[in-house]
């Protein structure tokens, strides 16, 4: 395989194809590297501070629906579907605390291909929603964008059948943020897909804490 | 924070850094040497997902795509045996003590396979990997899903591209070829055994190659056993990191 160059390679191709010594890149990769940490460790503070009313609220009606015997179901799209298997896994498998029903869309390959060769990839999640959800669960959606269909069809179903529907998504002007089908909608505004997925990752874990106290306090009264 | 405690947090990052800064170098010159990236996470199987769909499908319009695939489970060092060729890369999510992590990483080494591990939690013993992508000081439980675990495959994901903007560092630096090269020759290398013959000599694979090594030191090997040989001998049986 040849290295292609990239877009901006024309601007100086003989400079970059005549370069041998790394160290100058390297020491800038560093130094760019270091900055996004910063930049995620800051959005991720900011995202908390931002999003503490919503999560508070979400938080409380979660678990409220836990106690009663709901069960959460996570979706998302690539990055994001990998975000709601791994928040399926921690609430099923937490660290400490109360293991939880919780279940991924996406984990099933067969029901996967099935609904997206039968009838569409934007009803994947909304099919699934109807043929497993009860009125006392909880849905839940990862998008970055926020304009997912299959999100939006899925969080349409889910909250006609009564669930409780809790979204993550990077813009405020995205569809997520301002459909009615979304009870709960944590926002991170970004222009960075992978600082928003780093600062959901944050909102998550935050929510899933919050549930836990609810539920231990709900223990002692 | 005190000054003393935001001191070394800049010194780790600053560690940090450098290290994902090298990781990148490395996985762009394999890229375009040809390289697969293999991805196995066996204790979090989404952050293996999530990695490989980074690569594959990158979230930045005009970037290329680029072949990595994620492994799952316990069987990932069978599957990867059959799977991968010398001069890949096997990128591991997990934290320090993971054994079929070590275990994989073990094998890796014997395959020629370039070798990142990513984790979070204790740091682990030196030199199970080419490149440890490590964040350190935190609860590993929580990492993985605060968003620092995914931070760090993030990074590579985007300083790998912008590595890609200079091709003329994309060739490797001059491996080891010849008999003085001290990496090869003076120090022992984990050797994979394949077949056991009769003669008390075992066909393992070392560095990704076949070779014959006398095997009688360390008899009985069986077939997956991991070797530290020199020279053509096999000195010891490796501590097998899985039961």
């Amino acid at each position: 395989m040849s290295a292609r160059p990239e877009p901006t390679g024309f601007l100086y191709p003989f400079i970059e194809s005549e370069e041998r010594d790394s160290s100058g890149l390297l020491a800038a990769l560093a130094i760019s590297a270091e900055e996004k940490i910063d930049e995620s460790r800051a959005l991720r503070a900011a995202s908390l501070e931002r999003c503490a009313d919503v999560l508070a609220h979400a938080g409380a009606a979660m678990a409220r629906r836990f106690r009663r015997g709901g069960r959460l179901f996570a979706f998302g799209n690539g990055g994001s579907a990998t975000d709601a298997e791994g928040t399926a896994d921690l609430f099923r498998h937490p660290p400490h605390g109360h293991a939880l029903p919780a279940l991924s869309l996406v984990e099933d390959r067969a029901v996967l291909t099935a609904l997206a060769n039968d009838v569409g990839y934007e009803l994947v999640f909304s099919r699934q929603i109807i043929a497993h959800a009860r009125p006392g669960d909880i849905a839940l959606g990862f998008s970055t964008s926020g304009d997912s269909v299959n999100l939006l069809r899925a969080f349409e179903e889910a909250a006609r059948r009564g669930l409780l529907t809790v979204g993550l998504c990077g813009y405020e002007r995205a569809a997520m943020a301002r459909s009615d089908a979304v009870q709960h909608c944590l926002v991170v505004p970004s222009e960075s897909v992978h600082r928003i997925q780093e600062a959901q990752d944050a909102l998550m874990l935050e929510l899933w804490s919050i549930i836990q106290r609810h539920l231990e306090e709900g223990e002692l009264t | 924070m005190t000054v003393v405690g935001r001191h070394r947090t800049a010194t780790a990052d600053r560690d940090l850094s450098e290290e994902l800064a090298r990781s990148a170098l490395t996985l762009a010159r394999r890229f375009a040497g040809g390289a697969t990236m293999w991805c196995v996470a066996p204790e979090w199987p989404s952050h293996g997902r999530h990695v490989a769909v980074e690569f594959v499908h990158p979230v930045i319009v005009g970037k290329r795509a680029l072949p990595a695939m994620s492994v799952d489970g316990a069987e990932a060092a069978e599957s990867l045996r059959l799977l991968a060729r010398p001069g890949d890369i096997v990128l591991v999510v997990s934290t320090a003590d993971d054994r079929d992590a070590l275990d994989l990483l073990a094998r890796a080494e014997a395959w020629g396979l370039s070798r990142v591990w990513i984790g979070t939690g204790a740091r682990p013993t030196p030199n199970r990997a080419d490149h440890v992508i490590w964040t350190s000081n935190v609860d590993p439980a929580r990492a993985a899903r605060s968003g620092d675990l995914v931070l760090l495959y993030h990074l590579l994901w985007e300083l790998t591209h912008v590595v890609f903007e200079h091709p003329g560092l994309l060739e490797e630096d001059a491996g080891c070829t010849d008999e003085v090269c001290i990496t090869c020759s003076d120090e022992g290398r984990v050797a994979e055994v394949r077949t056991v013959l009769s003669d008390g000599s075992a066909l393992v694979v070392v560095g990704g190659r076949s070779e014959t090594v006398d095997a009688s030191l360390v008899d009985p090997v069986v077939p997956g056993d991991l070797l530290l040989v020199h020279a053509g001998v096999a000195l010891t049986a490796l501590e097998m990191t899985r039961p």
